[in-house]
């Protein structure tokens, strides 16, 4: 608990820091950073704490950003909104992942697939009410109580301090007894039914809070960019956020976040030099899986126990006179 | 009444019949010593007993209540605990924390998505115990993979006692272990309280008759004898396909 709240006031600082520091372009790339970094902790908590790798998880942020959008133009509580989304991709989560839980990894990948693209393609047809292929512009606009939010700044803040809140409720979720019997259930399923544990239930569970989250994360980004599409279902979307779990690292919360932000950076910065910037993001990708070391993450968690273990051989060597001492006796 | 009740089962994969009209009773606090040679079958009626895998046909009653039907989760809460053959820890987490995992099982916080595992002081005060009366207090927070064999087949153990089972299966409790380990983890079996009935699969002739108080032969899927440590020790079919001839120190 100690290491949360460190970690938190850690992230607190950085998302006030920040804008000292950045351009206003520089502001809008990291309110997106923050809005898809929420994308991908939803996705690394079933990857890296629940073993089920998802190629479909776009289809709860097409989910979430569409009922702003759609429903958005007769109801402007921003509350009311984003309880919607949450509670309507939950319960697709829910009810699809009823099903989904009792396939084998493989098909897994594969009917998660199909389902991104059902929904990307129920969203082409729903022509008069999704706009279909061309999109629809959202009209709901943000706003807590506090005024309507419409700057980039105002924006900022405002995904800054849900990316905190939500890293915190994952947090919470992965210390509780359910995250830690869900993670025993990827490791050792058989293991865990034997010792008592209804396995199929914390399945269901991990995916149905990992699609709520996912659902909320597309309903802050339609706020945010004004405009859905279909391509926010697209299996290219959810394929790239399960690059960004994985460059940045499956098993952590932090990983996939800082994943979301060298992902959203370089597609930004390398496609002002060149179109065949996911190739780049390829060969990156296939770098860091080489390397063999589990993402960004665990290099950062590397050095930081190499400068741990430096400070306590430290320790134990001023120590060592005293046991030397106690052999004596 | 016998605690466990096996009753005909088979059991195929595909077209290879691993267990036929296999049958079995465990009295409460029992120990029941299945031996037989390598794939008699023998892991194959574990899972069968404990639902990992579906049977084909027959019944097994843990109680007088027919328990094959049901889902392999609900058998811990009826009191039969198992361990596998093959080591099933979680490797990655400390002896601590899967001591914690063994526990939470029955606790009504196990469906808690909030409040962090190790706040609760009921697990904490029983995993104490548990490290306590085992003597690993030591070990406490080393991560599982990094203990030596025998202490994980030791752990494997303990976290299978740990929800207070009636009826425990052991799955070659000693494989793999040197002759020390096997002589310390014997001991230990032997020393598990009454109030638990023991099915254990062994090898080692030396542990199956210290622990034994009945013997099941398991030959090609078939039981071909259940008896006393005596019986099974001078039956003339045993000595013939199990311990090739009689030859060996036991006999
Ligand atoms: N999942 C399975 N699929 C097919 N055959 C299996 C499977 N599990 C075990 N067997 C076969 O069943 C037989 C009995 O195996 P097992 O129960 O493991 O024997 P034992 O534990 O007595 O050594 C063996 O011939 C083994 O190859
Ligand atoms: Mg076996």
């Amino acid at each position: 608990m100690k290491k949360l709240l460190l970690g938190v006031v850690l992230l607190i600082a950085l998302v006030f820091a920040m804008p000292l520091v950045l351009s206003d372009f520089g502001i809008n790339l990291a309110t997106e950073i923050y809005i898809m970094a929420i994308f991908a902790m939803s996705l690394g908590l079933i990857m890296g704490y629940a073993g089920m790798v998802s190629l479909g998880h776009a289809g709860f942020f097409g989910i979430g950003a569409y009922t702003v959008a759609v429903i958005g133009q007769h109801v402007a509580n921003t509350y009311l909104l984003l309880l919607l989304s949450v509670v309507i991709s939950g319960l697709i989560a829910l009810v699809t992942g009823a099903v989904f839980i009792r396939t084998s990894k493989f098909y897994f990948l594969m009917i998660t697939l199909a389902f991104g693209q059902l929904l990307y393609v129920l969203f082409w047809q729903l022509k008069p009410w999704t706009g279909g292929a061309d999109g629809m512009s959202v009209s709901a606009i943000l706003n807590f109580g506090f005024g309507e939010i419409v700057s980039p700044n105002g924006f900022y803040y405002v995904m800054g301090i849900a990316f905190i809140i939500f890293y915190i409720l994952l947090r919470l979720f992965v210390e509780s007894p359910a995250g830690k019997i869900t993670k025993g259930i990827m490791e050792n399923e058989a293991r865990m039914s034997a010792l008592g544990y209804n396995v199929r239930v914390y399945k269901l569970l991990a995916y149905t809070l990992s699609g709520a989250l996912a659902g909320l994360a597309g309903a802050l980004y339609a706020y945010f960019n004004v405009f859905v599409s279909p391509d926010l279902s697209g299996w290219m979307f959810s394929g790239q956020v399960m690059v960004m779990v994985i460059i940045g690292g499956v098993g952590t919360l932090l990983g996939p976040a800082l994943g979301a932000s060298v992902f959203i950076y370089l597609q930004n910065f390398m496609s002002t030099y060149t179109e065949r910037w996911p190739m780049v993001m390829g060969a990156l990708l296939v770098a860091l899986v080489l390397a063999g070391k589990g993402g960004l993450i665990h290099w950062l968690q590397h050095g930081k126990s190499l400068f741990v273990a430096r400070k306590r051989t430290g320790e134990a060597v001023s120590q060592q006179p005293v046991k030397k001492g106690e052999a004596v006796h | 009444m016998s605690l466990l009740r096996v009753e005909n089962i088979s059991k195929s994969f595909k077209t290879l019949q691993v267990l036929r009209d296999v049958s079995l009773e465990v009295n409460p606090g029992e120990r029941h010593v299945i031996i037989g040679p390598n794939g008699a079958g023998k892991t194959t009626l574990f899972h069968c007993i404990t639902n990992i895998l579906p049977i084909d046909s027959g019944a097994v009653y843990l109680d007088g209540k027919e328990i094959s039907k049901l889902p392999a989760h609900h058998l811990a809460h009826l009191g039969m605990s198992r361990t596998f053959q093959k080591n099933n820890l979680f490797g990655d987490l400390t002896v601590e924390e899967n001591i914690h995992l063994a526990l939470a099982a029955k606790k009504p916080y196990r469906y808690d998505i909030f409040s962090p595992l190790i706040s609760r002081t009921d697990i904490r005060k029983e995993t104490n115990d548990i490290l306590e009366q085992w003597e690993i207090s030591n070990r406490r927070h080393v991560k599982v993979k990094h203990l030596s064999y025998g202490e994980q087949r030791l752990l494997e153990v303990l976290l299978a006692m740990a929800s207070n089972p009636k009826i425990l299966l052991l799955d070659e409790p000693t494989s793999g272990m040197s002759p020390a380990e096997t002589a310390q983890t014997s001991e230990m079996i032997q020393k598990l309280p009454r109030s638990v009935a023991l099915v254990v699969v062994e090898h080692d002739m030396d542990v199956v008759f210290a622990i034994a108080d009945r013997i099941t032969v398991l030959h090609h899927g078939e039981v071909i004898l259940s008896g006393s440590p005596d019986e099974v020790r001078n039956n003339e079919v045993v000595k013939e396909i199990y311990f090739g001839g009689g030859a060996k120190k036991h006999a």
